[in-house]
Parts: C-alpha cells; sequence; structure tokens
C-alpha cells in the first residue's frame, strides 16, 4: 500500500501540490498526449462527459474542445480552486465536489467518464471502476490515463511505495475484473519518455450495437 | 449548481435521491446556496457558491456543519 492511497494524505499532498500542479504537469501529461487521448474516444459535441479527478482542470480544458459541457468532480478544493479560475464557477464546466470510488451520479447517466491522473490515488481501483461503470451508459466509453510502471528499478522501488502504477496486463485485468469490455491500452509520453504513461479505454457492456463476447466479465454486477 | 443537473445527481452513500433546498438563486436555472437532502438517509450535502459538496461525510473534514 502506498502512502498515498489514503484519502486524507491524498488531500494533504494535493493542498500543497495544487500550488505548482500545472508546472510540474507538462513533464508527465502533456497537450499531445492529452490530444491523443480524446481521439481514442467516440466523443459527440452534446454528450454528457464526466471528468473525474479534475483537478486544476488540465483534462477538461480538451475535453471542452469536443464537447459543450463538461461535468467535473475532484475531492480537494484546493486543486478545485485553480480550475475555478480558468473555468469560472457556473459556466461550460459543471463543478462538483466528491469521492471517485462513492459518485454522487445516477446510474446510466453519461456518454463518457473520463479520468486522468486519479487511479494512482484510488485505495481500490477495481471498485472504482465498477463504480465507473455504473454511471456511464451500456455502450458508453470509459477512458484512464495513468502512470505506466517504470522500468528502472530505483524508480520502481518509489512507485511501489508512493502509489499505484499499473502495466498493460494490469490494467487489463482490472477493466475485466470491473465489469468492462472492448478494453484497449496505449502508452503515451513525450519524446524522452515516450511511455510514461498509459491510457486505457474501454467500453460499458449492453449496448446492443457492440459486440457481445464479454459474457464472463459482464455477469459481474456492481456492489449491491 | 445548475438546477437541470438534479437529474443525475443521487446520494454518494446510497445513491437514493436528492431533494433540494435552495437558499439563493442567480436565476430560474442557477443555484448558488442551498442544500441538497438525501431522501433515503437524511444526510445533507451543502451548496456553497454554486458547488454541490457532495463528498461522503467521512472525508467532508473542513465544512462547517
Amino acid at each position: 500500500m502506498g502512502v498515498l492511497e489514503d484519502k486524507a494524505r491524498a488531500r494533504l499532498f494535493y493542498k500543497y501540490l495544487s500550488k505548482v500542479y500545472d508546472t510540474i504537469n507538462p513533464f508527465i501529461w502533456n497537450e499531445e498526449m492529452r490530444t491523443e487521448a480524446i481521439g481514442m474516444l467516440d466523443i459527440e459535441r452534446d454528450d454528457r462527459v464526466l471528468d473525474v479527478g479534475c483537478g486544476t482542470g488540465f483534462a477538461t480544458e480538451g475535453l471542452l474542445e469536443v464537447v459543450d459541457e463538461v461535468v467535473g468532480l475532484d475531492q480537494s478544493p484546493h486543486q478545485l480552486e485553480k480550475a475555478y479560475a480558468k473555468f469560472g464557477k457556473h459556466g461550460d464546466v459543471r463543478f462538483h465536489l466528491g469521492d471517485a470510488e462513492r459518485l454522487p451520479f445516477e446510474d446510466d447517466a453519461f456518454d463518457v467518464v473520463w479520468s486522468s491522473g486519479s487511479i494512482e490515488y484510488w485505495p481500490n481501483p477495481v471498485e472504482t471502476l465498477r463504480e465507473f461503470r455504473r454511471v456511464c451508459k451500456p455502450g458508453g466509453q470509459v477512458l484512464v490515463v495513468g502512470p505506466n510502471y517504470p522500468k528502472s528499478s530505483v524508480f520502481q522501488k518509489l512507485a511501489d511505495a508512493i502509489m499505484l502504477f499499473y502495466d498493460e496486463d494490469e490494467a487489463d485485468r482490472m477493466f475485466h475484473d470491473a465489469g468492462f469490455e472492448d478494453v484497449t491500452h496505449r502508452l503515451m509520453g513525450p519524446s524522452y519518455d515516450p511511455d510514461i504513461a498509459i491510457t486505457t479505454v474501454a467500453r460499458v457492456p449492453g449496448d446492443e450495437d457492440a459486440d457481445v463476447d464479454a459474457t464472463a466479465t459482464s455477469e459481474v454486477e456492481a456492489d449491491a | 449548481m445548475k438546477e437541470s443537473l438534479m437529474d443525475v445527481l443521487c446520494c454518494p452513500m446510497d445513491k437514493s435521491e436528492l431533494e433540494l433546498e435552495v437558499d439563493e438563486r442567480a436565476d430560474d436555472e442557477e443555484v448558488l446556496a442551498g442544500t441538497l437532502v438525501c431522501s433515503e438517509c437524511g444526510e445533507r450535502y451543502p451548496i456553497e457558491d454554486g458547488i454541490p459538496n457532495l463528498l461522503p461525510p467521512d472525508m467532508r473534514d473542513d465544512v462547517p456543519a
């Protein structure tokens, strides 16, 4: 268990990180990567899109280029202050304070659920992904960007101590356990570190147009 | 908070419907202050400056009751 997989610690960490976040952020997650990730989605302008862990609003900004309105959720008021400064409090981004693992949204409420740079702090990633599946419509897409497991052993030790890192096999397992199908991954990063991030897109089963080949996993129901 | 978003909001704890108590509006659609109350467990979630705070009670450490 990494030291940030505790929500109170994560909140304290973010209280201070928010001061420099957008300054250090481009080193791991930049506009090119954001554009590439958005390109993995079937998204229409009037789709209802949820950005879980929207933080200072870096991904939200990219999403607003392809949709009219984004629903943003974050657990940290300090991170959100930065986002308010960019988008206003009552504009095209509808902000909510909330917990990724216990979303305050109805079943099937969204066409797309997006989350970048948040999964590494979730105490129970599979449970949280199940919660994403619950609020996303059948046939809808969930996209998660997280840190790819580092190759160097020094960084592996750091990674294991601080937070959740995962590779493609692990992402595959988590998304299938959470009941998704059509799970695909892409490694991304700046030229000097081209596989620092892993982006996973998966579909919620149940749409009549989609393939019905995920029988084993589609029977896994969300917690009652 | 846009009142039309009430359609998709629910209690984060038991996923039951929320009822909106409005204290202040900007216009017909925009609620600036009020409370979202769970119709099942009775938990109260504040709306402050138009932002609904739907953090579960155990994560709402710095919010006045």
